[in-house]
C-alpha cells in the first residue's frame, strides 16, 4: 500500500508537468501517451487494491484523455484545467488515504460528471449548474462531513475555475475572500444570526450560479463581497480555530483507525546526519589512501588481498554516500512548468519553457539553496523579460516567447543558464536608476561598457520594474538572488542585447565533494589541481622531446604543432626560482583547461594523484583567486587546491609583469588602454607599431633631397636640417618613390624616422605581452590579431642625438619617480624621460611606491597619473617634490596640489615642464 | 581550563574576569577565557603564497582546517625565531576555526572586573584597536586582547555569515 502511495504521488507530479507540456504541444503524441499510461496505471492499481473512489475519478480522467488521444476532441486550456482538477482530486483522496489508511467516503460524481460531459464534447462551464444541486458531503479541507448549508472549498474553487477562462482572470481575486466566508460564515459554531451585511449561503450560491461567462456580471459580485471584507476577516479567525479543532479530531480518528498506513519507501534524514556521514567517509577515504601509500613500497602478499578489498569497499561506500547527496537539477525545476503556466495565464503572455540538462546532478544542499533563486529568475524573465504577444509581433518576433533553462557540468562547476528572447535589459533605465541610487557617477557611466551597466541589477535594492506586479519586482530582486548564489560560492553574470533578450549564467562550484586531484610540487610545497581541469602532463627538460622556449621573454611550448602559452607556478605564486630551461633541469608542464583554453602550468614535479575532500577557503583567503579551496592529505598535511580559472586570471597579470593591484588606478587604466597606433613596415616584412600620439607629423620626401653629412642622413625641413634615422637597418629608397618619414618634434628640433611604408592607423587596446631586449623595440603586443613589435621611439631619438649636441652637462642625472597604473603608458613614458636624460624609476602601484619609500630613495620629481599622485600626496611621501600629472583628460583633472597637469600625448610639454621645474642648468 | 587560586577568591565569580595569559614579544597579554576554544601547539603549518600578510598559513587540527593568524604580524612586531613555532589559541568564529599564534601561553589569571583600565590614549593606534584594556599586575601590565579584532576582518565576516 505504501509503495502504491509513493508511486502514485510521483506519477501525479509527473502528470502535472506533463499536462502543461501537453497543453503547449497538443500534437505531441508521446507526451499524451505517457500521461495516459500513468493515469491508466493508477486506475488499474486502484481497482486491484479496491479503491473505488480513486478508480472512478481516474477512469473519468482517462476517458477524457482517451478522446484527446483518438483525436475526437481537441485540446483546450479549460479541458486541461479540468484534467488538472481531477489530478488534484486524486491527490486529496490520496492524502486522506495516507493519513487514515482507508479511502475516505465521498462523492466525486460532480467532477466525474463534468469529466464525462467534457468527454462528450460539452464544454466544462456547462457543468456549473451542477454545483448547487449536487453538493459534496465530504470536505477534505475541513476534514469532516459538510453540515447542511455548507459548501466545500473544492467546489467553490471548481465553480470558479469552471467558468469561462475569459472571466477567470477577473474573477480570481474574488475567490480568496469567498473561500473564507464560504467556510466560516455558516458554521454553527458561531451560534448566532448573520449580522447585517453578511451574506448567506443561499445568496452566495445564487451569486455563483448566476456568474455567467460574461465579464460584465463579475464586478457586482466583487462589490458584494468587498463590503464584507472586514467581517470576513473576523470570521476567518473563528474559522481557523474551528479548523484547528477539527484537525485534532481527525488526528484521533487516525490513531483509532486501522493504525494508518505511512509512506515508508523513503526515509527523511537530516542534512546534518548526511554531513557527518560524509565527513566520516572522507576520513575513511583519506586513511585508505594513506594505507595504500604505505603498502605500495612493501611486497607483502598477505596484506595486499584484504587491502584491495578494503579499498574497493571504501570506494563503493564513498560512491553510495555521494549519491545520497546528489540530485538531478530537474528536481528543482519540476514546479516551473506549472508556475510558468500560471504566470502566462495571469499576464496574458504566451510563454514556452525549454529545459535542458535536467539530469545534471548536483549536491543536494546546493540544490536546495538555488531552488528559490532559480524560480525567482524564471518568474522575472516571464514577468519583465518577455513582452506582451502584441508587442512581440510588432517587434517582428514570434508571438510566443521562449525561456530557456539549461544546466551542465564544467570543470568541477555547474553552469546554469537562464535565457529569454524578450526585450533585453533596458540599459538607459538601469543607468538612470544607478545614478539615482548613487551607485555611479555620470562620468563613470558614460565610459562604462553596456555589460557593466547591466550588472547594476545585482546591486542591493535595485529594481527597475515600473509597476510592481504581484509576481516580482518588489525591489528585492536580483540582489537577493546574487547574495544567495554567492553564499554558496557561486558567481552570477548577465549579458543582454536590447530587443533580443537576456542571458543569465550562474556558476556554482561543487563544494564538499570528494574529487580526484593531481598533487604537484613547487618550491618544496605541494598543491592540488583538480583532475577535471588537467588535460595532460608533459615532461620537459633533460631527456624529453619537449622544451620550454622563449619568445621574447614569454614562455611557450610546442605541443602537437601548436604553441601553448606557459606560466610558471613559481612566478604566479611568487615563490622560489622559475624553471629556467637549463639542460640538466627537468620540470613538468600540466596542461590545464582554463576557461576553454589550453594553458601550460610549469611545476617542479608531479607527485601523485589523490582523492581529496574540498574544504572551502577561509574568508581571509577568498580574495586570492589562485585557489579554489584547501584539503587535508592522507599524511595529515594541509595543502591548497589551485583554481585553473583563477590561475588563468593570474597568468594575465603575471605576463603583464607590473600589473597594478590598486583598484582605483586600475579603473583609470581601463579607460586609457585603447591607443591609436600607426602601423608601419620597416626593416622586415612584419608591421611595426608606433603610438600615434607621439608622432608630430607624417611627411614624404623625395629620396634625392635626403643628403648625407658627416656620416648622418639629413633633410632640409622647414628651413632647418632634420636628422633622418631609419627604423630597421637602412633606408631602402626606391627610384621615383617618395620616402615616408615620421616626424617627431621636440624643443624646436625635429627628428625624422624613415620607414618603408605606412600601413594603417588602428585603434586598439594594447596589452603589452612581452618586453624586448632588442634595441629600438619596447616589446610586442597583439595588434589586429597579430603579434606586432612596438617601436621604442625614445631609443631612436637618442640615436639621432648621438654625436650631436650633448643635451646635458650636468654631472648628476636627475631622478624621476614614475607612477602609472597603466603598464603601456609606463613603458612609453619611461624611455622618453630616459632619453631626455632623466633617471627613471617606473612603478605600477602604491605597493611598489611604498617599498621604494621605505627604502629611503630620493628623487627630483614625481611623474604619474593623477590618482596615484594624489595618493602619494595624501600619504605625505616626498611632499617637497614637484609633481607632474600626465593624463588623457587634463581638463578634467583636479590640478590642486600638483605642479602641473599635462596631456599624455604631448611629450615635449612634459619634458619642458620637467626641465623647468628642476633646478639644474638647461642646455639648449 | 584549569584556574589558579589567587588572593581575590572572596569575590564572586561574576565580578571577576578570567584570562589566558599569553606572551607576544615582550608584552604580557590576556585573552578572555570564554573567547578561547582551546590551546594547542601548531604543527606543520602550510604557508599560503599570496595570502594576506597576517595569515601565517593553514594547519590541520583533528581533521579541520584552521587558519593560523600570526599575532606578531598583526601587532607589527618582528617575526619569531625560525625554529620557534610558538603556541596557538583556537578561536571559533561562525563555522571557521582560527588559530592565533602567540609566543607562549601561561596560566589562567583572574582579575576583578572593576580593575580593568582603559588603554592610554598615546598607545599606538594599531595596538589600541586590538587591546580592550589594561590590568595592573604586581610586576607588569596585562594588556587584554580583543580576540575578534586580532583575528581581523576575516573573523568578523565569518561570524556574520
Amino acid at each position: 500500500m505504501s509503495e502504491f502511495l509513493t508511486e502514485t504521488a510521483e506519477s501525479l507530479d509527473v502528470i502535472d508537468s506533463e499536462l502543461v507540456r501537453f497543453e503547449n504541444n497538443p500534437e505531441d503524441r508521446a507526451i499524451l501517451d505517457n500521461i495516459f499510461r500513468l493515469l491508466h496505471t493508477i486506475k488499474g492499481t486502484c481497482g486491484f487494491l479496491g479503491l473505488p473512489r480513486l478508480e472512478a475519478v481516474a477512469h473519468a480522467g482517462e476517458t477524457l484523455l482517451g478522446k484527446f488521444r483518438d483525436g475526437e476532441l481537441s485540446v483546450s486550456p479549460p479541458m486541461v484545467t479540468l484534467v488538472l482538477q481531477a489530478i488534484d482530486q486524486i491527490k486529496v483522496v490520496l492524502e486522506a488515504l495516507e493519513n487514515t489508511g482507508v479511502e475516505p467516503a465521498g462523492d466525486d460524481s460532480e467532477l466525474i460528471g463534468r469529466l464525462e460531459d467534457a468527454s462528450m464534447g460539452r464544454l466544462p462551464e456547462q457543468a456549473d449548474e451542477n454545483v448547487p444541486q449536487q453538493p459534496e458531503n465530504w470536505d477534505s479541507d475541513l476534514g469532516r462531513e459538510l453540515r447542511p448549508g455548507e459548501v466545500s472549498l473544492a467546489d467553490l474553487e471548481a465553480a470558479f475555475n469552471g467558468t469561462d477562462p475569459e472571466v477567470e482572470t477577473g474573477a480570481e481575486p474574488v475567490a480568496e475572500p469567498v473561500q473564507h466566508i464560504g467556510v466560516g460564515e455558516f458554521d454553527p459554531a458561531l451560534g448566532r444570526e448573520l449580522r447585517p451585511g453578511e451574506v448567506s449561503a443561499a445568496e452566495l450560491e445564487a451569486a455563483f450560479a448566476d456568474a455567467e461567462p460574461d465579464p460584465t456580471v463579475a464586478p457586482p459580485t466583487t462589490e458584494l463581497i468587498t463590503k464584507d471584507m472586514s467581517q470576513a476577516e473576523a470570521l476567518a479567525t473563528a474559522m481557523a480555530e474551528l479548523k484547528g479543532g477539527d484537525d485534532a479530531v481527525a488526528g484521533d480518528d487516525a490513531v483509532a483507525g486501522e493504525g494508518g498506513v505511512k509512506v515508508q519507501q523513503t526515509v527523511r534524514v537530516g542534512v546534518d546526519v548526511l554531513e557527518a556521514l560524509m565527513t566520516t567517509v572522507s576520513e575513511l577515504v583519506l586513511t585508505r589512501n594513506q594505507l595504500m601509500q604505505t603498502i605500495r613500497g612493501l611486497e607483502d602478499e598477505e596484506l595486499k588481498g584484504p587491502l584491495q578489498r578494503l579499498s574497493a569497499v571504501t570506494g563503493e561506500l564513498q560512491d553510495g554516500v555521494m549519491k545520497t547527496r546528489m540530485q538531478p537539477i530537474g528536481d528543482a525545476w519540476r514546479k516551473l512548468p506549472r508556475i510558468i503556466r500560471d504566470v502566462s495565464t495571469d499576464l496574458g503572455k504566451k510563454i514556452e519553457l525549454v529545459m535542458e540538462g535536467n539530469e545534471t546532478e548536483l549536491d543536494r544542499q546546493v540544490l536546495e539553496l538555488i531552488k528559490d533563486p532559480l524560480t525567482h529568475m524564471v518568474r522575472n524573465s516571464a514577468d519583465h523579460g518577455l513582452e506582451m504577444p502584441a508587442d512581440r509581433v510588432k517587434a517582428g518576433k514570434a508571438e510566443k516567447g521562449t525561456i530557456k533553462l539549461s544546466a551542465y557540468h564544467e570543470g568541477g562547476h555547474i553552469i546554469i543558464a537562464i535565457s529569454d528572447d524578450g526585450m533585453g535589459l533596458n540599459t538607459a533605465r538601469i543607468g538612470e536608476k544607478a545614478l539615482e541610487k548613487g551607485l555611479t557617477t555620470h562620468e563613470e557611466l558614460e565610459r562604462m561598457p553596456e555589460q557593466q551597466i547591466h550588472r547594476f541589477i545585482f546591486a542591493p535594492g535595485f529594481s527597475t520594474a515600473e509597476k510592481v506586479t504581484n509576481l516580482s519586482g518588489r525591489g528585492v530582486g536580483m540582489d537577493v538572488v546574487r547574495t544567495n548564489i554567492e553564499q554558496i560560492g557561486g558567481v552570477i553574470d548577465v549579458t543582454s542585447t536590447a530587443g533580443k533578450g537576456s542571458h543569465f549564467s550562474i556558476k556554482i562550484p561543487l563544494t564538499l565533494a570528494i574529487v580526484s586531484a593531481l598533487i604537484v610540487g613547487c618550491d618544496e610545497q605541494r598543491f592540488a589541481i583538480p583532475q577535471l581541469a588537467v588535460r595532460e602532463l608533459v615532461r620537459v627538460g633533460a631527456g624529453s622531446e619537449h622544451t620550454v622556449e622563449n619568445l621574447n621573454g614569454a614562455r611557450v611550448m610546442r605541443l602537437r604543432d601548436r604553441l601553448m602559452p606557459l606560466v610558471d607556478l613559481h612566478d604566479v605564486l611568487g615563490v622560489g626560482e622559475a624553471y629556467n630551461g637549463q639542460e640538466d633541469e627537468t620540470g613538468f608542464v600540466v596542461v590545464l583547461d582554463a576557461g576553454g583554453r589550453n594553458v601550460g602550468l610549469v611545476v617542479d614535479n608531479v607527485l601523485d594523484t589523490e582523492e581529496i575532500v574540498v574544504k572551502p577557503l577561509s574568508d581571509s583567503l577568498r580574495g586570492v583567486h589562485a585557489y579554489s579551496g584547501a584539503t587535508i592529505l592522507g599524511d595529515g598535511s594541509v595543502i591548497m587546491i589551485l583554481d585553473p580559472n583563477g590561475l588563468a586570471g593570474e597568468i594575465v597579470t603575471a605576463l603583464d609583469e607590473e600589473a597594478s593591484m590598486e583598484a582605483s588606478a586600475a579603473k583609470a587604466a581601463e579607460a586609457t588602454n585603447t591607443q591609436r597606433l600607426l602601423l608601419v613596415r620597416a626593416g622586415g616584412s612584419e608591421p611595426k607599431a608606433v603610438p600615434l600620439a607621439l608622432v608630430t607629423r607624417l611627411e614624404e620626401f623625395n629620396p634625392d633631397t635626403i643628403e648625407s653629412t658627416n656620416g648622418r642622413l639629413v633633410v632640409q625641413y622647414r628651413g632647418r636640417l632634420m636628422p633622418i634615422v631609419p627604423i630597421g637597418s637602412e633606408i631602402r629608397t626606391v627610384e621615383g618613390q617618395r620616402q615616408p618619414v615620421l616626424v617627431f618634434a621636440e624643443n624646436h628640433t625635429s627628428i625624422g624616422l624613415a620607414v618603408d611604408e605606412i600601413v594603417d592607423v588602428v585603434e586598439e587596446r594594447v596589452d603589452m605581452q612581452m618586453s624586448s631586449d632588442k634595441q629600438g623595440i619596447i616589446g610586442s603586443a597583439i595588434i589586429k590579431g597579430k603579434a606586432t613589435d612596438v617601436v621604442d621611439i625614445a631609443w631612436y631619438l637618442d640615436q639621432s642625438r648621438a654625436g650631436n649636441i650633448q643635451r646635458r652637462t650636468s654631472n648628476r642625472r636627475r631622478r624621476i619617480l614614475l607612477v602609472d597604473a597603466d603598464a603601456f603608458a609606463r613603458r612609453m613614458i619611461a624611455p622618453l624621460l630616459a632619453a631626455a636624460g632623466y633617471d627613471v624609476t617606473p612603478t605600477g602601484g602604491m605597493h611598489e611606491v611604498h617599498a621604494i619609500a621605505e627604502a629611503g630613495e630620493q628623487f627630483d620629481a614625481v611623474v604619474g597619473d593623477p590618482t596615484a599622485l594624489s595618493r602619494i600626496r595624501q600619504e605625505g611621501l616626498w611632499s617637497t617634490l614637484p609633481t607632474l600629472a600626465v593624463t588623457d583628460w587634463p581638463e578634467d583633472t583636479q590640478s590642486e596640489g600638483l605642479t602641473a597637469v599635462l596631456p599624455r600625448s604631448d611629450r615635449g610639454a612634459l619634458i619642458a615642464a620637467l626641465d623647468s621645474v628642476s633646478q639644474e642648468e638647461k642646455v639648449a | 581550563m584549569t584556574t589558579t587560586h589567587d588572593d581575590n577568591s572572596e569575590l564572586s565569580a561574576e565580578s571577576m574576569n578570567e584570562y589566558v595569559s599569553v606572551r607576544i614579544g615582550d608584552q604580557l597579554f590576556g585573552a578572555p577565557v570564554d573567547a578561547i576554544r582551546e590551546v594547542f601547539a601548531p604543527q606543520s603549518v602550510t604557508s599560503v603564497p599570496l595570502a594576506p600578510n597576517e595569515v601565517a598559513g593553514l594547519l590541520n587540527l583533528r581533521g579541520r582546517i584552521v587558519t593560523a593568524i600570526d599575532a606578531r604580524r598583526r601587532l607589527g612586531l618582528p617575526p619569531r625565531e625560525a625554529d620557534d613555532a610558538g603556541m596557538a589559541l583556537g578561536v571559533e568564529r561562525g563555522s571557521e576555526i582560527f588559530g592565533l599564534i602567540v609566543d607562549s601561553v601561561g596560566e589562567v589569571l583572574r582579575r576583578p572586573r572593576a580593575e580593568l583600565e582603559p588603554v592610554p590614549a598615546h598607545v599606538d593606534p594599531t595596538w589600541r584597536s586590538m587591546v580592550k584594556g589594561v590590568h595592573r599586575l604586581d610586576k607588569e601590565l596585562l594588556a587584554v586582547l580583543d580576540v575578534s579584532a586580532v583575528i581581523g576582518t576575516a573573523g568578523a565576516k565569518a561570524e556574520a555569515a
